[in-house]
């Protein structure tokens, strides 16, 4: 244990990344996610197809190897990315997949009477969607889009394989270094926890605040 | 104010309305009456263009729809038309995640681009007529329907439309709030607002519709003046249709 508190800076350093990539992967993910989500409902029939491929291609393949294709795969097309970009790249497209489904089901559960009353007012479609229908539907997506964002914090551990030193890999680091194991991944896994419980309770909190029409 | 020629709309293979022909005057509050699947609230929403025409022409305030435009045309023609109507709805629809004035508002702000300070000036004024000045910040939600309606009512209003639109505006209110909506209706009638209003209160289109139009079937089955149309039907079709609403009164039964 005293190896972890030794060490401990080194570990929040790794949990720094972690959280960097979290945030970044959620934000364009979110990006990405409500774009898709639009894309599927009102898109033309290519649009559709193409937004509908996408999802399927990224929930029907395993993440990690997302990352090693976007990191290693790439070199051959002449494109080198270096980890840290590349980490956000795979993670903020595999996020948008899982989050453009979530969006896709708040929008459909908004009334359709809520539109046509944007409509009857002279309100274009796009007017509509961004006034009236999204801002309900994002509302209505907190709690499914809180546990991807949560399951996300956690799929950051992968990209320690594309030699990310985020919070299991500078463990590891650690392990490599003193021969210890159990310390420092129960070390870790207490500090992943933390960050879990303080996104769910902060998550909880957005849900609140944005409920007050309720 | 409306002309509407040989307005027809289909579902698929469902023929929902059949050849209407329809003129509304300037000032005139004309009331669509006729049993439940007639075509009533379709027709009210082919006017502003909820629904799409399948044939015919409908004309708002001097802007065109008809079959023979483009469809690019058509969706400009529609939206200008809407600017210049309103419609309120049997579920209200208002918005849940804004406030009464913020409803009353939100064309302003979007559509027509007003500063928010002229657009709340006018939103306080609307809902001052509606008697719910006191309820601007409050969310649909902490509203009674009856509330809830006014204050739809006022957010069509805030556009100035030429036409206001109305379908079945208390079908969904219970029978203690129908009359402040009523109330609110009649009081646009008497300041010469044009309006139709698809309606199942008999009693009300008889005081203040100028015009009855009764359809069944999607066509127009008979139109006239209240007091002909209540007192005397011409077609069978009608004297049935009153029979059962007079009964469903007097039995006070709620669908």
């Amino acid at each position: 244990m005293e190896l972890v508190m030794q060490n401990f800076p080194f570990l929040l350093e790794g949990a720094y990344y972690t959280l960097v990539i979290t945030l970044v992967s959620m934000f364009f993910g979110s990006l990405i996610g409500v774009i898709v989500a639009i894309a599927r409902l009102k898109g033309n029939k290519v649009i559709q197809a193409i937004a509908r491929f996408y999802v399927s291609i990224i929930r029907g393949t395993p993440t990690l190897v997302q990352i090693i294709i976007i990191y290693y795969g790439l070199v051959d097309f002449g494109i080198s990315l270096d980890p840290l970009p590349a980490a956000f790249i795979a993670l903020s497209i595999n996020n948008g997949a899982y989050l453009s489904e979530s969006m896709r089901g708040a929008l459909q559960s908004i009334p359709k009477g809520q539109t046509e009353a944007a409509y009857a007012t002279g309100m274009t479609p796009w007017q509509a969607m961004r006034r009236i229908v999204l801002p309900q539907a994002i509302r209505r997506a907190i709690p499914p889009v809180g546990n991807t964002f949560i399951g996300m914090l956690k799929e950051t551990s992968l990209v320690s394989v594309i030699s990310v030193t985020e919070l299991l890999r500078s463990a590891q680091l650690l392990i490599a270094q003193y021969y210890v194991y159990l310390p420092f991944y129960l070390g870790i896994a207490l500090i992943y926890w933390v960050l879990s419980t303080l996104f769910a309770y902060l998550l909880n909190k957005l849900e609140l605040r944005l409920s007050i029409y309720e | 104010m409306i002309t509407i020629r040989g307005l027809a709309k289909s579902f698929g293979k469902l023929e929902v309305l059949k050849d209407i022909t329809l003129d509304v005057r300037a000032g005139e509050v004309v009331a669509i009456l006729g049993p439940s699947g007639s075509g009533k609230s379709t027709l009210l929403r082919c006017i502003n263009g909820l629904e799409e025409l399948t044939k015919g022409s409908i004309e708002v305030n001097g802007i065109l729809v008809s079959d023979s435009q483009s469809k690019k045309e058509r969706i400009k023609h529609v939206r200008e038309i809407r600017k210049n109507t309103g419609m309120v709805f049997q579920q209200f629809n208002l918005y849940p995640h804004k406030t009464a004035l913020e409803n009353v508002i939100e064309a302003l702000l979007t559509v027509k681009k007003m500063e928010k300070s002229e657009a709340i000036k006018i939103g306080e004024e609307l809902l001052k007529r509606v008697g719910l000045f006191d309820k601007r910040d409050v969310y649909p939600s902490r509203l009674s329907g009856g509330q809830q309606q006014r204050v739809a009512i006022s957010r069509a209003l805030a556009m100035d439309p030429a036409v206001m639109l109305f379908d079945e505006p208390t079908s969904s209110l219970d029978p203690e709030l129908v009359d402040e909506v009523l109330n609110v209706i009649q009081e646009l009638a008497k300041e010469g607002m044009t309006m139709v209003i698809v309606t199942h209160e008999m009693q009300f289109a008889r005081d203040v519709a100028g015009r009855i139009i009764f359809m069944a079937d999607g066509v127009v089955v008979e139109e006239g003046e209240p007091k002909d149309f209540f007192s005397a039907p011409k077609t069978e079709r009608a004297r049935k249709f009153l029979k059962m609403e007079t009964k469903n009164e007097r039995n006070e039964e709620k669908p």
